[in-house]
């Protein structure tokens, strides 16, 4: 019968490889073995006998080629000979054991000629499109029906071979093989094979196809971290082909469905990444899969809205509007709207996730609201004024701006959208990228090519209008700064200081109180002996003032000339604001103001002092102080770039620069004055001011002022006294809930090793120092706020430098012993 | 970035009275010139070199000097003081004196205005004794030309401009009266040419771009009113141009038509680009009330200085604007 014969025959036929020498017999042997895969009509060979040969005989057959491959014969076949019965072999039997072969042998045999055949065997293979064509064998279920085991051995093959390749091949591997050409091959490859599905399905005879096949390998490409190479050329195409073809989107479903659970979610994370300029696309492609995958649902609904942070906004807008865009699916874009703002609501999540990701679950939250309808919305109405409630409250009570804003933005868009019976929010807070790109969600998006075709509409318009343009030459002449060009007024400005504290405790004319404020400051600095008499007396008056008139610049002026006030008679104010930084009735406001003020006159006095104190210097400190809102993080954070890059060491040849002039330094014999009372009290909560509950901001604040005193502070002989206390002040907070908190314990720190001398850092921290490293290491590494993390590093950075100074120098260390 | 507000290059002191009038003269001679007329009766001339002043006439039996102004080509210079007289000095080689005097009759601040008809032939504008008129005689012959009179009473005369325009035949005379009306004469004809209501306070001062057609004046509101002529010679009121504070006490175009300054009771000389009237500057230096500008006529644009005089005793130099491109020196 049928199969043994075949058997018989191709036993023979290896034998005769094996073992003969005679080049007529291995010819035959080939052309023999060649007839069983040829499918030409001169073939002598029936197809049965071919199908058993297939099925049972190639594997073996190219198995024996591949071990005598070092055999005589093979050199002394011409090369159109080996080429058309030796490597012909491999290209035209069943696809996927010519792939295994051709892998084992590559990956069995050592570097030699050998190997570079079988690779340029493998080269052709790919080339010649046989990848497509084992796609589409199982596509056909023609393949054996195989075991488990063999099937994910070839997948394996098919997604790693680049991997298995480099690994032989190392500097010799090809560039075909690189997976920056073998993936997009596969995927066009993959393509070919849905192609052929689609022309099969229209066809007459409606052949039954499955995709299981072509469907694990995207999900094994995909898992694999190639999704971005693979769907870079597979997205753009399904998305042209499935525009108007109703097969190509069953045949699209039908793979999305067929990928296994497994491997979901990443075929959906790259999908929406490659569509980003495609939105409607992903409905088209997906289908309904969201509906009858879980998974699928769960990486849908939840994993890209709220985890993913990462992504653009527009992945959000892909998704959101794949949910509205079918009535099957909308009630899942209520389910997620509900989830949503759940989460953006969550007073935990204010607090412990990083900003980034508050933001894109913001986004989505718009994003959501902005799709439905309105009876949709009047549906969802209590629960979403619920989180609108709920969740503004915990985002106004933050301490980052950021947050604040976020807040802000989602109260005036949610009321707006909502119609909350014809009211709406309205928030006074700076825009900036982020709040004008929440606000443009709530505008639908354009599409593209809209807004370039008005601009070419407009565009001559608006150059034509400007008749005479050509005549305006006052362009030539730039203009000089005139801001200084202001209403004069009648009234005289007070000449001294007494006269300007009458002003301010009783007039009641705010032309003569504006003016009195205006040059307070600088009679401050003019006279120093009248400013003693009364220093204390007008530090009082101006903390306590308020501004009735709305004077413009009325904060800074008045933080200025505290500030003057503080640094002329040191002892005195410092002393009268640091009490009342913790006695009763203040607002928070008032409070952050005497820090504010302590840390402006604590840097005043630390630089040198100039020679000629020019009335310039009072509108140097006004321009300032322009950034009078305390929240501006920049500031310290300069100070702290400035401080590190000083102490980074710059070898360079050339003149060295001119010492600068010594002079004393103003600050060192007061620093104390500043720095101790404000440690006093801070753990007696009183009726109105609780620092270390509710009133966190100005703990941040506090702690950060601190941390400014101290490095300040270098050089002075009370640093090391002043650092060991404020290290023992901040180990209490060192896990604050507060992000702001955190960053001023950890400003705090880096102060701290930056103005201590290293000596003492070791003498007086030794038992600390180990807690110390853990702690900012854990910090550094888990910190959900980015700021946190990298100051973290800073003061390990700063710790492990002064440390090994320290641990280097002998001399250092015999003070101990 | 804009730059920061200029300062001037340097001032003037001593002049010991407020600078009513200003006038450069920096054609003839090696030394530029300035001449400033003070509220003391005397007229300093400064020399610009060594920034002193070089003489000092004492004219006018002390009373304000309210205008001054050199005849080219014959070197003199005129002066005319509240004395209700207009004084001809000679200066030539060292003199000082006076040759000539005018009789005005006006006990008003108005300030004369001179035109050169012909070569070494002046028109002087003055106001006369009469309210609303105006005299017009010829220099050195002191032959009356004519007076002007309106029809309607319109108050004391402010200000007047002598002009020749470059069509037609005889001058014109631009006038600012006290109920804020301008009017353009025909001093040929004797003639009203039109008339426009330009402030509701009295016209302070005017200046007149001939080359443009196009003038501008000043009162005492926050505002400065530019005005320009049509071919028919009718007035015609332009967007006022606002200003921070009110009050001005003198204007002043550069010869360049580029640049316009304004006194300012303020204290402060503004300037301003003149075709666009866009505001470029305020120069604060005075303590007190800026009663003069004047633009200098220095042969060489990058010497060509900015003077203001004020009632503070003192005159302010200010290079701005002085090179074509731009300003690097202020």
């Amino acid at each position: 019968d049928e199969p043994q014969h075949v058997r018989l025959k191709v036993a023979q036929c290896l034998r005769t490889l094996t073992a003969c020498t005679h080049d007529e017999d291995i010819a035959a042997a080939l052309h023999t073995l060649h007839s069983y895969v040829d499918e030409g009509p001169e073939s002598f060979t029936t197809s049965v006998q071919r199908a058993e040969f297939r099925r049972a005989h190639y594997t073996r057959a190219l198995q024996c080629l591949v071990s005598n491959v070092q055999a005589d014969w093979l050199r002394r076949l011409a090369a159109a000979q080996r080429i058309e019965l030796w490597d012909g072999l491999f290209l035209h039997g069943p696809p996927e054991q010519a792939l295994l072969v051709l892998m084992e042998g590559i990956g069995s045999l050592r570097p030699s000629t050998n190997l570079d055949h079988l690779v340029s065997i493998t080269e052709r293979f790919l080339q010649s499109g046989r990848l497509a064509d084992l796609l589409w064998s199982y596509c056909l279920e023609t393949a054996p029906s195989d075991s488990p085991q063999l099937r994910e051995t070839l997948l394996g093959r098919i997604v790693a071979l680049p991997d298995l390749t480099a690994n032989r091949l190392h500097p010799h591997n090809k560039p075909l093989f690189l997976p920056r050409q073998y993936y997009p091959l596969l995927a066009s490859e993959m393509l070919t094979a849905l192609e052929r599905t689609c022309q099969a399905l229209k066809g007459e005879d409606g052949t039954d196809c499955s995709l299981t096949f072509v469907a694990q390998t995207l999900g094994k490409v995909c898992i694999q971290g190639h999704s971005d190479v693979v769907l870079a050329v597979l997205a753009p195409r399904l998305s042209a082909c499935t525009h108007s073809d109703m097969v190509w989107r069953r045949v699209c479903w039908k793979l999305l469905e067929n990928v296994p659970q497994r491997w979901i979610e990443s075929v959906l994370n790259g999908l929406v990444q490659s569509l980003l300029s495609r939105p409607d696309a992903f409905g088209r492609i997906i289908g309904n899969l969201v509906l009858t995958n879980k998974k699928a649902q769960f990486v849908i609904t939840h994993k890209l809205l709220l985890l993913h942070y990462k992504y653009k906004t527009q992945v959000l807008r892909i998704v959101l509007g794949y949910l509205a865009a079918d009535r099957e699916r909308r009630p899942l874009l209520i389910q997620v709207l509900r989830s949503v703002s759940q989460a953006w609501a969550n007073p935990s999540a204010v607090k412990h996730t990083p900003l980034e990701q508050q933001l894109y679950v913001t986004k989505a939250l718009l994003l959501s609201v902005n799709l439905l309808t309105d009876s949709e919305l009047q549906e969802l109405r209590s629960e979403l004024l619920q989180c609108l409630l709920g969740g503004m409250q915990s985002h106004l009570d933050s301490n980052v701006v950021q947050i604040r804003r976020v807040g802000m933005v989602v109260g005036e868009c949610l009321s707006t959208r909502m119609d909350i019976s014809g009211t709406k929010l309205k928030f006074e807070y700076e825009q900036d990228e982020d709040t004008r790109e929440l606000l443009s969600l709530m505008t639908p998006a354009v599409t593209s090519d809209e807004p370039a075709s008005s601009e070419n509409k407009t565009g001559p318009r608006s150059s034509k209008t400007d008749p005479d343009s050509d005549l305006d030459s006052d362009d030539e002449l730039t203009p000089y700064d005139m801001s200084g060009d202001q209403e004069i007024s009648q009234a005289s400005p007070p000449r001294y200081l007494r006269d300007c504290l009458e002003t301010l405790i009783s007039s009641e004319d705010p032309a003569r109180v504006e003016l009195s404020l205006r040059v307070a400051e600088s009679l401050v600095r003019k006279n120093a002996f009248a400013t003693r008499e009364i220093s204390v007396q007008l530090t009082k008056v101006l903390l306590h003032m308020e501004d009735k008139y709305s004077i413009n610049g009325f904060l800074s002026l008045r933080q200025a000339t505290m500030v003057a006030l503080a640094a002329t008679d040191c002892i005195p104010v410092t002393q009268y604001l640091t009490t009342e930084f913790y006695s009763l009735n203040y607002s928070l406001r008032q409070r952050l103001d005497i820090l504010e003020v302590l840390a402006l006159a604590a840097q005043e006095l630390s630089k040198p002092i100039t020679e000629k104190r020019d009335p310039s210097v009072g509108t140097a400190a006004n321009t300032d102080l322009t950034l009078y809102p305390g929240d501006n993080p920049v500031h310290w954070r300069q100070v702290v770039e400035k401080r590190i890059q000083s102490n980074t060491k710059r070898l360079r040849r050339g003149a060295t620069q001119p010492l600068a002039k010594a002079t004393p330094n103003r600050y060192a014999p007061v620093a104390g004055h500043f720095f101790f009372p404000l440690l006093r009290n801070y753990d007696r909560p009183q009726l109105t001011f609780d620092l270390l509950g509710g009133d966190h901001l100005v703990l941040g604040r506090l702690i950060h002022t601190l941390g400014l005193f101290m490095h300040l502070a270098v050089n002075a002989p009370i640093a090391a006294q002043m650092g060991r206390a404020l290290l023992d002040f901040v180990w209490a907070v060192r896990y604050h809930a507060d992000q702001m908190v955190r960053r001023g314990v950890l400003f705090a720190v880096c102060s701290v090793f930056l103005s201590m001398p290293s000596q003492n850092l070791l003498l007086d921290f030794s038992d600390q120092l180990f807690e110390t490293r853990t702690w900012l290491a854990d910090v550094a590494e888990g910190d959900p706020d980015a700021d946190c993390r990298s100051l973290a590093i800073q003061s390990l950075v700063l710790l492990d430098k002064s440390l090994k100074k320290q641990l280097q120098d002998p001399q250092a260390l015999s003070p101990e012993s | 970035m804009s730059r920061p507000a200029p300062s001037p290059i340097y001032t003037l002191r001593g002049a010991g009275g407020p600078l009513n009038t200003l006038h450069f003269s920096c054609f003839g001679g090696d030394t530029p010139l300035l001449f400033s007329g003070s509220g003391k009766g005397a007229i300093h001339i400064w020399n610009l070199n060594s920034r002193r002043a070089e003489k000092i006439l004492e004219g006018h039996s002390g009373n304000s000097v309210i205008w001054v102004d050199t005849l080219e080509s014959t070197g003199a210079l005129i002066s005319q003081g509240r004395d209700t007289r207009v004084w001809l000095w000679d200066l030539r080689e060292g003199r000082s004196e006076v040759v000539d005097s005018v009789w005005t009759g006006s006990v008003g601040f108005c300030q004369s205005s001179l035109l050169e008809s012909s070569p070494g032939i002046y028109l002087l504008a003055f106001a006369g004794q009469q309210t609303e008129e105006i005299k017009i005689i010829e220099l050195p012959s002191k032959t009356p030309v004519c007076t002007l009179v309106p029809d309607t009473k319109l108050g004391m005369v402010m200000c007047i401009k002598l002009w020749q325009p470059d069509s037609g035949p005889g001058p014109l005379l631009l006038a600012g009266y006290e109920d804020g009306s301008l009017l353009l004469w025909d001093v040929t004809q004797r003639s009203k040419l039109s008339q426009a209501k330009a402030h509701p306070e009295p016209v302070m001062c005017l200046t007149f771009d001939t080359e443009r057609l196009r003038g501008i004046s000043g009162s005492s509101e926050k505002k400065l009113s530019p005005w320009m002529l049509d071919r028919q010679n009718n007035l015609q009121l332009q967007d006022c141009v606002p200003l921070v504070n009110p009050g001005v006490s003198h204007l002043c175009i550069r010869q360049d038509g580029k640049l316009l300054a304004s006194a300012g009771w303020d204290h402060r000389v503004r300037v301003f680009g003149w075709k666009r009237l866009r505001p470029l500057a305020a120069l604060q230096y005075h303590t007190d009330m800026v009663l003069s500008v004047a633009f200098s006529d220095h042969q060489d644009p990058r010497r060509r200085l900015l003077a203001a005089g004020s009632k503070d005793h003192r005159v302010s130099l200010w290079s701005i604007y002085s090179s074509n491109d731009g300003d690097n020196d202020g």
